[in-house]
């Protein structure tokens, strides 16, 4: 049985002196989820996003986390519940080593096995052998690398990632978004603000689309992704590997979303390999 | 928290496009005389209400302001709490623990507020009204040299940007449990680090990309630069340049006097 996680509950934001940016927005994130929040820049995913661990509260309605009210919470409270890894690694990092700026998020949490979380998170990110570098040294896939095991390390339940992808080659992309999978299946919470829809469709098995500071849709990925008449209100396109999967639905085979989907289609449709090597 | 890229309040008022940049250079230098040669609370304050006038001609709000009013604020009760501290002439009014208040104290920390407050809402006024590229292009017909001005054109442009990424480093820090906010001077510069050293990071790198791509765009390859703005200086910048002129000599005048002066033994 599902055991919603994040509730928000009917919020309006406004910052002081400026139209609401957040509109009567309701939604649940369940335990273990692994949900992405889509939309254009100003659409009100990283507003949203920002309420789920205090850093903003609401100016009407309310945003719930483990079923209390975050506005009684403190940041420090919130922060063991739900980390929040920003877009850009060097907004955060600034210890001389690796090592320290790992330890930095669970010592301040005062959290007794420290020294063993940014361990395990630095082998978890690949970043074990780097752990006595200056991170100010590191390339940007590896620096982004640093900021998520950061985050990790402090062992929170919830975990917002905001644009995980953005500058990173392929791989660098693949491994992150497989590395917070992998956090999902451990019984995490995984909320990824993302603007690539590639890796969405992947991926994130649901997705929450945002526009104007409201939610236009939400539900599973490979649904959402379909929805030709709300997706250009969003300035949303889907991507590439759900267009050619509509279309190869002419020929009978199923509508999944992911490039892996649409590769077993076409094997499907030319009849297995033997046949596409003739 | 939303912050614009520029100070510039674009309302489209004369005051914004009617006068020469280099007017408004003058008379933020003459506002800021003006303030240092009297330490009457009575002046001072017409001082601060006139740039107040002056603002609503500019068509600016007070949101506008509001940061700057609040500084101003702040500053100004900071100012009456500390200087009855040092000041004991005039009437005697109380005693306040240890402190020794009176008349003179009180109304000379008035006056260093409102002198504090002139400096930042004209300073502030200053930007809103001026457009950076006026900025430059005026401090260049002053003589700067060309880099001199695109550099403080520059740094004046990156100061609510900065402010931004302060805003968003002390966020990504706080949510990693940091606390950045509590604790006596010492304490609090110590916690400060983890959002001190990622903005000057931010800082040499914004700079360093700066210049790679103002170089890649040919600054400083030719010594004979032309420019798209022409500054025209007419009758009513001459007017305004006059009378700041005579607004200086009579500032000195007074002083000499002793109008609009409390205390002749303080500046």
């Amino acid at each position: 049985m599902s055991e919603p996680l994040i509730q928000v509950r009917d919020v309006e934001f406004r910052y002081p002196g400026h139209s609401p940016v957040l509109h009567g927005v309701d939604l649940t994130i369940d335990r273990g989820e692994f949900v992405a929040l889509l939309g254009q820049n100003g659409a009100g995913k990283t507003t949203l996003a920002k309420h789920f661990n205090g850093l903003l509260t609401p100016t009407k309605g309310q945003v719930l986390v483990g079923g209390k009210p975050t506005s009684a919470l403190s940041l420090t409270e919130l922060a063991r519940q739900v980390g929040y890894c920003y877009q850009n690694p060097d907004h955060q990092i600034f210890a001389p080593t690796v090592d320290k700026e790992v330890r930095f998020g669970p010592d301040n949490l005062g959290l007794p096995d420290a020294a063993e979380l940014a361990d395990r998170a630095l082998a978890l990110v690949g970043l074990t052998a780097q752990r006595e570098a200056n991170p100010f040294v590191l390339g940007r896939g590896q620096r982004q690398l640093l900021a998520v095991a950061s985050i990790i390390a402090m062992d929170p339940p919830v975990l917002v990632v905001d644009e995980p992808t953005t500058g990173m080659d392929l791989a660098g992309a693949e491994r992150i978004m497989r590395l917070l999978a992998s956090w999902v299946a451990d019984g995490r919470t995984i909320i990824v603000i993302t603007h690539d829809m590639d890796v969405v469709a992947e991926f994130i098995p649901r997705s929450v689309v945002m526009a104007h500071g409201e939610v236009l849709a939400d539900g599973p990925t490979e649904h959402v992704l379909r929805r030709s008449d709300l997706l250009p209100e969003a300035r949303l396109l889907a991507p590439p590997a759900i267009t050619v999967s509509d279309e190869l639905s002419r020929f009978g085979v199923g509508r999944c979303g992911t490039i892996r989907d649409v590769a077993d289609d076409l094997v499907h449709i030319l009849g297995g390999r033997d046949a596409g090597r003739v | 928290m939303p912050v614009g890229y520029s100070v510039y309040r674009p309302t489209g008022s004369t005051i914004h496009t009617g006068i020469d940049p280099r007017v408004k250079m003058a008379w933020l230098g003459t506002m800021f005389t003006l303030a240092l040669m009297f330490n009457g609370p009575a002046v001072l304050g017409a001082l601060l209400v006139a740039l107040l006038v002056t603002a609503r001609a500019a068509k600016l709000t007070f949101g506008d302001l509001r940061p700057y009013l609040f500084l101003s604020l702040w500053l100004t009760t900071l100012s009456v709490a500390i200087w009855p501290t040092y000041v004991h002439g005039g009437h005697l009014l109380g005693h306040v623990g240890f402190v020794t208040v009176t008349s003179d104290g009180l109304l000379f920390g008035l006056a260093m507020g409102f002198r504090i407050s002139i400096m930042i809402v004209s300073a502030s006024l200053w930007m809103m009204i001026t457009a950076p590229q006026l900025i430059a292009a005026g401090l260049l017909a002053m003589g700067l040299p060309h880099k001199a001005g695109v550099a403080l054109a520059s740094a004046i442009r990156f100061i609510p940007f900065m402010n931004a990424e302060r805003t968003t480093i002390m966020e990504a820090q706080r949510a990693r449990g940091a606390d950045l906010g509590s604790g006596g001077p010492i304490r609090r510069v110590s916690n400060s680090v983890p959002a001190l050293i990622p903005l000057f990071s931010r800082a040499f790198v914004t700079a360093q990309n700066l210049s790679i791509a103002m170089d890649a765009r040919g600054l400083g390859a030719s010594p004979h630069r032309t420019s798209a703005l022409e500054l025209r200086f007419g009758r009513r910048d001459r007017i305004l340049v006059l009378a700041a002129l005579a607004a200086v000599v009579i500032a000195v005048l007074c002083r000499i006097a002793g109008f609009g002066v409390l205390l002749g033994s303080y500046l």
